[in-house]
């Protein structure tokens, strides 16, 4: 009898998580190379022993719905003119490499600047990595370095130096750590020579901002019917248990 | 519920950023001003089936995983040193800097600070002073009977007195440079001071390799493009509306938790 109840909860709770991430999104509407993520939902059969003198297959099967997994669009995020010397827009699949504290991460964010050392680094100052895994260094005395769509980077007409890119064979497969990075998941990156970057631009992130709007309310009506089916649920229990009631007076 | 949270970054994080765009736009006229730039980050993910995790004895794998984000955060406010325009003020002791490098100046704590803003003048004494009456180092002093002034390009002041036929050079401008010019901290009054992320100064005189050249009579103007602002500020205000929706929207669903009667 209960199995209504749980099978809205379990509704809900999808709902509820799918909500969360639909959230992430939204404030994070504006990250540069933010990718948008997606909640997959899975259905989960559970087998009920046929009751006596019922047709076998009928009433043996409650499908509850789980969550099974959160999927992230990697498709090409807008890029956006900044004019910035060290802002860089990646358009391809592939990724920079930069070198924090817990190993090699790999990153769409291309907002780059230099230390005091003269490295290139990222937004949280991790050391950008060149296609050996090497830190950057620049020349500040040199003229502005312009960068090449290939990553090289050149000074005073010479190569001082070539920004590296990555590529991985599933990118389902990558963890995102925060800050804009991604772990491997356990994967190899290859050097990546069919990505072009563009000096002066960063990309945007590649959310939708109408399509997360809309998933919001779709959800949240959903999350009301359900509540609704619950209700209906507790209500027809209610009658049922008051006209038994009346039958055994 | 995450979601609430989540947007209440999001609310903080375009927050930050209307203000940002604020001090642009109204430092908009101000002599030697770099724009600055909010950078969002997302937070960290909260794993709640691992990707990679087995989910059969058999050795197949969960191929995505469940991450679950947390909101955005702030990683840094930016500033973006490009070049300013030059506007001509036909002021004999306004000079603009024409690419890396800045004027350094003397504060009253005896520290030294940086400055683009080459609105200079003249105090009693004739020191070239900036608009907060703080000296130009290396210091040069202006006689009082100077008929004329001139800058040159490489920083080289010289004045035409009565009487004299040549003009006598009474100084030499200096610029300083710095590693990472965004890393240098800003004081207010248009002025700059070292810090760890800026590397130390670097001084030498205005042409030499690696060093901006002296533009008398101009000053630079801020680079900031309104346009660019505004319609910065517009994306900021429909993404702060976007997370507000979020968090009404949340609540309608607890509400209606909370009204179930089972």
């Amino acid at each position: 009898m209960n199995n209504a109840l749980y099978v809205g909860l379990s509704r809900q709770m999808t709902l509820k998580r799918e909500m969360d991430v639909i959230a992430n999104n939204i404030a994070n509407s504006d990250t540069v190379g933010f990718k948008v993520e997606n909640l997959m939902l899975r259905e989960d059969v559970q087998q009920t022993s046929a009751k006596a003198g019922q047709q076998a297959g009928l009433n043996q099967k409650i499908t509850f719905v789980h969550d099974a997994g959160v999927s992230r669009e990697y498709t090409q995020g807008a890029l956006k003119q900044t004019g910035g010397t060290f802002d860089l827009g990646l358009e391809g699949e592939g990724f920079f490499a930069v070198q924090t504290q817990d190993g090699t991460r790999y990153t769409r964010d291309g907002r780059f600047s230099m230390n005091a050392k003269g490295q290139l680094i990222d937004v949280a100052g991790n050391p950008v990595l060149n296609s050996s895994n090497s830190p950057i260094q620049i020349d500040p005395t040199k003229t502005q370095p312009s960068i090449a769509h290939d990553g090289s980077i050149s000074q005073d007409g010479v190569i001082a130096g070539k920004i590296g890119m990555f590529k991985f064979a599933d990118r389902a497969q990558l963890q995102k750590t925060g800050s804009g990075l991604f772990d491997t998941g356990g994967q190899t990156a290859t050097a990546d020579t069919t990505t072009k970057i563009q000096q002066g631009m960063i990309e945007n992130s590649n959310v939708d901002a109408i399509q997360q709007m809309t998933r919001m309310i779709s959800v949240s009506r959903a999350y009301e019917q359900v509540a609704g089916m619950m209700d209906q649920t507790g209500a027809t229990s209610d009658e049922s248990i008051q006209r038994l009631g009346k039958v055994a007076n | 519920m995450r979601a609430l949270s989540t947007a209440a970054t999001g609310m903080a994080a375009q927050q930050l950023n209307v203000e940002v765009i604020s001090n642009n736009i109204a430092n908009m006229n101000t002599v030697g001003f770099k724009r600055q730039r909010a950078e969002f980050q997302d937070l960290i993910y909260q794993d709640l089936e691992k990707a990679g995790a087995q989910s059969s004895d058999a050795g197949t794998v969960v191929p995505t995983g469940i991450q679950v984000g947390s909101g955005v955060k702030t990683g840094s406010v930016y500033r973006i040193t490009s070049q300013g325009s030059m506007t001509q003020t036909s002021n004999k002791l306004d000079v603009a800097i024409q690419g890396r490098g800045y004027l350094q100046v003397q504060m009253p704590n005896g520290e030294t600070a940086y400055t683009r803003a080459g609105n200079l003048s003249v105090n009693n004494t004739g020191q070239v002073v900036t608009d907060q009456g703080y000296p130009v180092l290396p210091q040069v002093t202006i006689p009082s009977n100077a008929t004329d002034i001139t800058i040159s390009t490489s920083g080289q002041v010289q004045v035409s007195i009565p009487g004299s036929t040549t003009p006598s050079s009474v100084g030499q401008f200096q610029l300083a440079t710095f590693v990472n010019e965004p890393g240098l901290q800003a004081m207010g009054d248009n002025l700059f001071q070292v810090s760890g992320a800026s590397g130390p100064a670097v001084t030498g005189n205005p042409g030499a390799p690696g060093f901006g050249t002296l533009l008398q009579g101009y000053t630079e103007a801020s680079n900031v493009d309104s346009v660019n602002e505004i319609t910065a500020l517009i994306s900021a205000q429909r993404a702060y509306e976007m997370n507000s929706k979020v968090i009404s929207t949340a609540d309608q669903m607890l509400a209606t938790t909370a009204q179930v009667k089972g």
